[in-house]
């Protein structure tokens, strides 16, 4: 079966790596889209640690190599070529929106955590429990905006979440133009400096995953 | 060979990397069905997978 | 792995090992097996019963504190909601203790609903 790593803008560069099962890649050329994908000598994928490692491996030299690249997510495979093409063409013209966008960025991540005493709400009563509350949900989101809107300004396209429930009060990422990446470092320096209280991980860059749709923020 | 980073910066890192890989990234509507359904409950330790990548690594400065 | 991420943390400021652990709790790496070892079913269920519990707490009370925002709900709704709340909370503590549930065994991974919470 044909075992789909990525999407991408032709022309496209295999690069010479192994994908899963050691196999080779292959380029589908579909016009306006190519896809990189493997024929794989079996009938189900089980997310192995091996397969996945191996997939995020294939689709990092693949974004690596090309200029507007769309990972694909782990598991989807096909019969053959015309299977693909025609889910492809299903979805070409989003898909090749998605390319556009995407093209020369690479994603950055960001996860905040806000150390938390763990303990129960303390309140006099059911009014101070919901005003106790509602603060901290306010207080949650005014933090999260603080930093998200700032790295949101320098990307192409953002995606956030704020749970105002858990520690892990920001979960962004961001689509940020190769070239300018080195800011875009700098800035979440800066803003981890601001906030010596909080603990911030910046990770990537990262191939588009959450970008590989034409409206980001879709899961 | 692969210097050994404090283990809370790989399994952050390994933690996002795996995010995307399974639940990120574009789907079409393939054909065949091949990984998990979305409301499969199999559950793989991070353990077993930092061990992977060590023994990966391994194979990678024994070959190419 | 390709040895280019280790090069992938960007920047990491404080307690990363909590972040793992929270990041690893929430599920986005893969869903969590729900205890079902029949030696230990009835702590399964309660696993499970006391996850959907908790999901539904927390749906109900981001829906009660948007409308106390909004301001449509009256001061008597307000204190009731709020008592309400407080003793779900306390009761969700002692039944978690009473199975030796931790916060961690609580969490299934939602996909796309988990945005909702």
């Amino acid at each position: 079966m044909l075992y789909l790593y990525a999407l991408s803008e032709p022309p496209t560069d295999a690069p010479d790596v192994l994908g899963l099962d050691e196999t080779p890649l292959a380029v589908e050329r579909m016009g306006d889209i190519d896809a990189v994908v493997g024929a794989l000598d079996r009938a189900r994928v089980e997310p192995s640690e091996r397969a996945i490692l191996d997939h995020a491996r294939v689709v990092a030299a693949v974004a690596e190599a090309n200029v507007a690249v769309l990972p694909a997510r782990f598991g989807r495979g096909f019969t053959d070529g015309p299977a693909l093409r025609s889910a492809v063409g299903e979805r070409s013209a989003e898909l090749t929106r998605a390319l556009d966008l995407v093209r020369g960025c690479s994603e950055l991540a960001l996860r905040v955590l806000a150390p938390s005493d763990g303990a129960s709400t303390v309140a006099a009563s059911g009014r101070d429990y919901m005003r106790t509350r509602l603060d901290e949900q306010r207080r949650t989101e005014r933090l999260a905006d603080e930093l998200h809107e700032p790295l949101a300004a320098l990307a192409r396209a953002a995606t956030k979440s704020v749970a105002a429930g858990s520690e892990l009060v920001l979960s962004a990422a961001y689509l940020v133009p190769r070239d300018t990446l080195a800011d875009f470092e700098a800035l979440v320096t800066e803003l981890g400096a601001g906030h010596p209280d909080l603990t911030i991980a910046c990770t990537g860059p990262w191939p588009p995953y959450s970008f590989a749709t034409a409206e980001p923020g879709a899961a | 060979m692969s210097e050994h980073l404090p283990a809370a910066q790989q399994d952050v890192t390994l933690l996002e990397l795996v995010d995307r890989v399974l639940n990120k990234g574009v789907v079409l509507t393939g054909d065949i069905t091949l990984s998990v359904a979305d409301v499969d409950l199999v559950y793989v330790g991070l353990r077993v997978l930092l061990a992977s990548v060590a023994t990966l690594e391994q194979g990678e400065a024994g070959g190419a | 792995m390709t040895r280019r991420d280790e090069e992938r943390l960007l920047y990491g400021a404080g307690d990363l090992d909590a972040l793992a652990a929270e990041l690893d709790r929430v599920g986005t790496a893969l869903p969590r097996r729900i205890n079902a070892d029949p030696e230990h079913v009835e702590r399964g269920l309660a696993q499970l019963v006391l996850t959907l519990v908790e999901l539904l707490r927390q749906l109900m009370e981001r829906q009660a504190l948007r409308r106390m925002e909004q301001g449509s709900l009256t001061d008597d709704e307000v204190e009731r909601l709020g008592e309400t709340f407080m003793k779900l909370e306390q009761r969700m503590e002692e039944l978690k203790k009473e199975f030796g549930l931790e916060d961690r065994d609580l969490n299934l991974n939602l996909g796309p609903l988990g945005d909702l919470l």
